[in-house]
């Protein structure tokens, strides 16, 4: 994973955070996107219904993943296509390394693909002096500028017009005009060359379907099915997770993405490519290779706490409502994956919790990635877990050990919280001012935005004994408290049975 | 490592990688991690396809047609209603000689080999296509409209569907800047439903190499968020429903 | 650390009838260690919990969160514990939230105050998303009198508390507060109505750093001070 060596979230975000534009153009985009859910389910109507319908479509496949991957595996054979299994990058290298050998291969056009980001394939090309040009509109523009991506459906996010059209007329030779048709347009005609020329067509994969052996692309712009049309040789590259069981559950993955992503109905090209081109076609690839890629997915196999992290349908929802995606973008997390999902995907891919630094510690786990996604990933649950497993690993930072260890020691018997109550109020007298506390101490992170409140002089603890005093003789309307505990006795009744969940969730 | 495995001989290094063994191992590491033996035969699926209330899903031939059409336009489409194919062959030719276009590719479709378009249009290059001819890409990379008879199309999404097969090129409703599109009223369904139950439904060597579900015209927002056209795909789509 | 909040609920409350205790055993839910990792330490704070509230028939918080937290982790806390999972369980079946309590338990959504004040709310993100509460604080405010209810823009976005992630993750945090004021500021309200106290603190430490001239309120407080004046 291309985890920034040395550097942080908090670095990169700093960074981030200091820039306007990006922080307004993410703003401006993830607001969009957002609304577009939020109208195009609720005009669907019935949302809560096909989540869950979703939600059980993936979880069910990924319980059976050896039979479905197998049975998609021989079915996609059946159908003409060659079918790799590659552990990691280096596995997924010497496979693409020898296919591009074969093929003497001089250029490969590749349509969006996370997982290809993932293995670094470009940079496997490079080396070989292929040219890998990224025919998505958006990375196009960042491949050019030699920057990662920042979001998964909208990988330019951060950049604004006159910054692609100085990018692009780079590559043009002459000045173009930083006008969405004229850039769009030049794009059009520069890659059309591309694709008619290149030898490879590299594609990911958004779904398989394991009963036909069919891979399923979503896309607006057509170049993936340029990527799968046009060359002889197509490269589909799948995570291992990505299996359906039939098309009949497409319809449902078909409803829930494109939704989820931009709010279309349905995107403007979806296709399903069933092994090479038949032998009496007139086009499509002579040859399909499809490389199904572990990288460390089937390390949450079997693991209650992230298994369901495998049913995630790469949308990007979790990002347009992430209030900390909005702030740093998506460059701040320095994986491939960004936002939430990338929060907690780049960490569990990794085998070690020592490998990676603070992504998980970048979310203040408000939840609303788990209410946007289609398929109700707990991913703030996730994040918690993950801390829990840097805890246990012993690589957190001393000084949190130490301060937990004063929080068990403190918080494990009131007394010694009462005495320490007592001990801040003398302590704070030299510092707050009305009932404020400004100071740049060892809680500056918390100071440089905000005043603490100090702590009050008569904690509830203590005022207790005469508020109980003070209540029995407040006034009570006598006839409304029958009615009340009437209510009450309902309620522990509907518990005693065995009914009862208190206030929260009614599941 | 490698480099070893590629200096083993003339052999193909990356067939352990497609072997069966490795299959097998594959299979058998996630039964592993499922706790589990492995799974060989077909798993009970309670949840398979849309949820139940969506599959009572549908509408009349009259208000399929309307809302295909109405999805179509505000996709950013045109849609006209035609009553037979005549019709179709007239708003070719004045397609045709409105916008200038100098070449025209069509799948190899008997609705629309029956047009007589070859004959009308003298200074117009028409081909049909041909799966055996060499330069097929070629051709419809330089052709100005492509038109096809849709296999399928789906009401709700706005959506048309064409197969590949040696008469119908995948090129034709990709390359060309524009994509006429001949609907017949009877190939719409009330929704995506139907369709992929059908794709399920086919013999397994049935299935085409290319199933391409169309939505309109071919777009982007990858430029601040500017919706643009035809950025790689045709950015002009008509679609015709006849009948 | 809000006596003041803890009162104002009591004394509503009491209004009805309730019986109250306070069981002086009890420290703290244990969320912050739990949310940092440090499941441990978590557990011996959450312990004194389950051991203060054994014998009441409800438990009542003002705060979603750690309402939040006895829902949505304590069976997860305690796991490897059948113990204290079966006492975690039945702490989670009789733990509300202050309105979830007054408005679904009791009944009452006009709690009879009067508070001609311009009002904006802020939905807690614990309190909505793991506690399922959408409307009952709704319902307590617009049955107070003279209170005029307008409505917060992006209400819905995380105010940047997050617990440890306010110091760990401070300029994030900060600019996440920034804008929650902001929005505050852009509906005129004079009160800041909320149902957490890590909220209230985060937002209420913002706004009297940059003297912003905003009332913020426990929801709790808002109701006792409606119906004491």
């Amino acid at each position: 994973m291309a985890e920034t060596a040395g550097s942080s979230v908090k670095a990169r975000s700093k960074q981030a955070l200091q820039d306007d534009f990006l922080r307004k153009a993410v703003k401006f985009t993830t607001e969009r996107l957002k609304n577009g859910k939020r109208k195009a389910t609720e005009e669907h109507g019935n949302w809560e219904e096909w989540r869950e319908r979703g939600r059980q479509i993936r979880l069910h496949t990924i319980a059976h993943l050896d039979y479905y991957l197998n049975l998609f595996a021989d079915n996609a054979r059946k159908a003409g296509a060659q079918v790799y299994f590659a552990r990691d990058a280096a596995e997924a290298a010497v496979i693409t390394r020898e296919i591009v050998r074969e093929k003497q291969a001089r250029s490969v056009v590749k349509s969006k693909s996370m997982v290809t980001e993932e293995l670094h394939i470009n940079h496997v090309l490079e080396e070989m002096d292929v040219a890998a040009i990224e025919t998505d509109l958006g990375e196009y523009i960042i491949q050019l500028a030699h920057e990662p991506p920042s979001h998964i459906i909208i990988p330019a996010i951060h950049k604004n017009k006159q910054q692609i059209a100085e990018v692009l007329s780079e590559v043009a030779g002459e000045r173009l005009e930083p006008d969405t048709q004229v850039l769009a347009g030049f794009v059009r005609r520069k890659l059309r060359e591309q694709f008619l020329a290149a030898e490879i067509g590299m594609t990911g994969c958004n779904f398989a379907i394991a009963e036909t052996g069919s891979i399923v692309i979503f896309e607006n712009e057509g170049n993936a099915r340029m990527c799968s049309t046009l060359p002889k040789t197509q490269i589909t590259f799948m995570g291992m997770e990505r299996i359906i069981p039939s098309f009949e559950d497409l319809e449902v993955m078909a409803t829930l993405l494109p939704r989820s992503a931009t709010g279309q109905k349905l995107t403007a090209y979806m296709s399903a490519i069933t092994g090479p081109r038949r032998t009496a076609d007139g086009d499509g690839p002579e040859e399909l290779h499809i490389i199904i890629i572990d990288n460390g997915r089937s390390r949450q196999l079997g693991d209650p706490d992230f298994q369901e992290l495998l049913n995630c349908i790469r949308c990007g929802a979790c990002l347009n409502v992430c209030p900390v995606y909005r702030h740093i973008g998506g460059h701040s997390y320095g994986s491939v994956y960004s936002g939430p999902i990338g929060a907690v995907l780049t960490p569990a891919l990794m085998e070690d919790p020592s490998e990676w630094q603070d992504i998980a510690y970048a979310s203040s786990l408000c939840g609303a990635c788990w209410e946007a996604c289609p398929v109700k990933i707990p991913l703030h649950d996730m994040l918690v877990y993950l801390r829990n497993r840097k805890v246990e690993s012993g690589t957190t930072p001393t000084a949190e050990q130490v301060m937990f260890k004063g929080f068990n020691y403190m918080m494990s018997d009131h007394r010694r919280l009462e005495r320490f109550l007592r001990l801040g109020k003398v302590g704070q007298k030299f510092v707050a001012r009305d009932g404020y506390i400004r100071i740049k101490g060892p809680l500056k992170g918390w100071t440089n935005y905000r005043d603490l409140p100090e702590i009050p002089k008569q904690s509830f603890r203590d005022r207790w004994k005469e508020l109980q005093v003070e209540i029995a003789q407040q006034p009570r309307p006598k006839t409304m408290i029958q009615d009340i505990e009437q209510r009450m006795r309902k309620v522990l009744e509907e518990r005693s049975k065995g009914g009862g969940s208190g206030g929260g969730h009614q599941e | 490592m490698a480099d070893t495995r590629n200096k083993q001989g003339s052999g193909k290094a990356r067939a352990i990688y497609a072997s069966k063994e490795r299959q097998d191992e594959w299979m058998q590491a996630i039964a592993d991690r499922l706790g589990r033996p492995r799974i060989t035969e077909m798993p009970q699926h309670p949840f398979r396809g849309a949820p139940d209330f969506w599959r009572a899903y549908d509408l009349q031939q009259e208000e399929r047609i309307n809302l295909f059409m109405n999805n179509w336009t505000n996709l950013g489409g045109h849609a006209f209603r035609m009553s037979s194919m005549e019709e179709v062959g007239r708003f070719l030719l004045d397609f045709v000689r409105e916008t200038g276009a100098q070449k025209l590719l069509m799948q190899r479709q008997p609705e629309l080999m029956g047009l007589g378009l070859a004959e009308a249009l003298h200074d117009v290059e028409c081909t049909v296509w041909d799966s055996s001819a060499e330069e097929m890409i070629d051709e419809a990379a330089q052709a100005d409209i492509g038109v096809v008879v849709v296999d399928h199309a789906a009401a709700y999404t706005g959506t048309i569907v064409v197969l590949s097969s040696p008469d119908k090129g995948r090129s034709t409703s990709l390359l060309p800047r524009a994509l006429v599109a001949v609907v017949p009223a009877s190939a719409i369904e009330a929704s995506l439903g139907p369709i992929l139950k059908g794709l399920d439904a086919r013999p397994k060597d049935q299935l085409p190499a290319g199933v391409h579900f169309i939505t309109g015209p071919s777009r982007s927002s990858d430029i601040e968020n500017d919706l643009t056209i035809g950025v790689h795909g045709p950015g002009i789509v008509y679609a015709l429903v006849v009948g | 650390m809000y006596p003041r909040v803890g009162e104002a609920m009591v004394r509503i409350l009491a209004r009805y009838g309730v019986q109250l205790d306070f069981p002086k055993v009890q420290t703290c839910c244990g969320q912050p260690a739990f949310n940092s990792g440090y499941w441990d330490d978590a557990r011996a704070s959450a312990r004194t919990l389950l051991e203060a509230f054994d014998d009441s028939d409800f438990v009542i918080a003002p705060s979603g969160s750690c309402t939040g937290m006895i829902h949505h982790y304590y069976p997860k806390l305690f796991e490897n514990d059948p113990a204290m999972l079966d006492k975690a369980v039945r702490l989670k079946e009789k733990t509300y939230e202050f309105s979830q309590f007054l408005v679904n338990v009791l009944g009452v959504e006009d709690v009879g105050a009067t508070f001609p004040h311009k009002v904006t709310y802020h939905p807690s993100c614990h309190g909505t998303r793991l506690l399922g509460i959408k409307d009952e604080p709704m319902k307590l405010l617009q049955h107070v009198r003279g209170l005029e209810l307008v409505p917060l823009p992006d209400a819905e976005l995380c105010c940047g508390f997050g617990g440890t992630f306010a110091v760990k993750m401070s300029d994030i945090s900060g600019a996440m507060v920034s804008e929650k004021v902001h929005n505050v500021e852009s509906t005129g309200a004079e009160v800041l109505v909320g149902i957490d106290m890590g909220c209230l603190m985060n937002i209420s430490g913002n706004i009297h750093a940059e003297g912003k001239p905003i009332r913020v309120m426990h929801l709790a407080e808002l109701l006792n001070e409606g119906v004491s004046s």
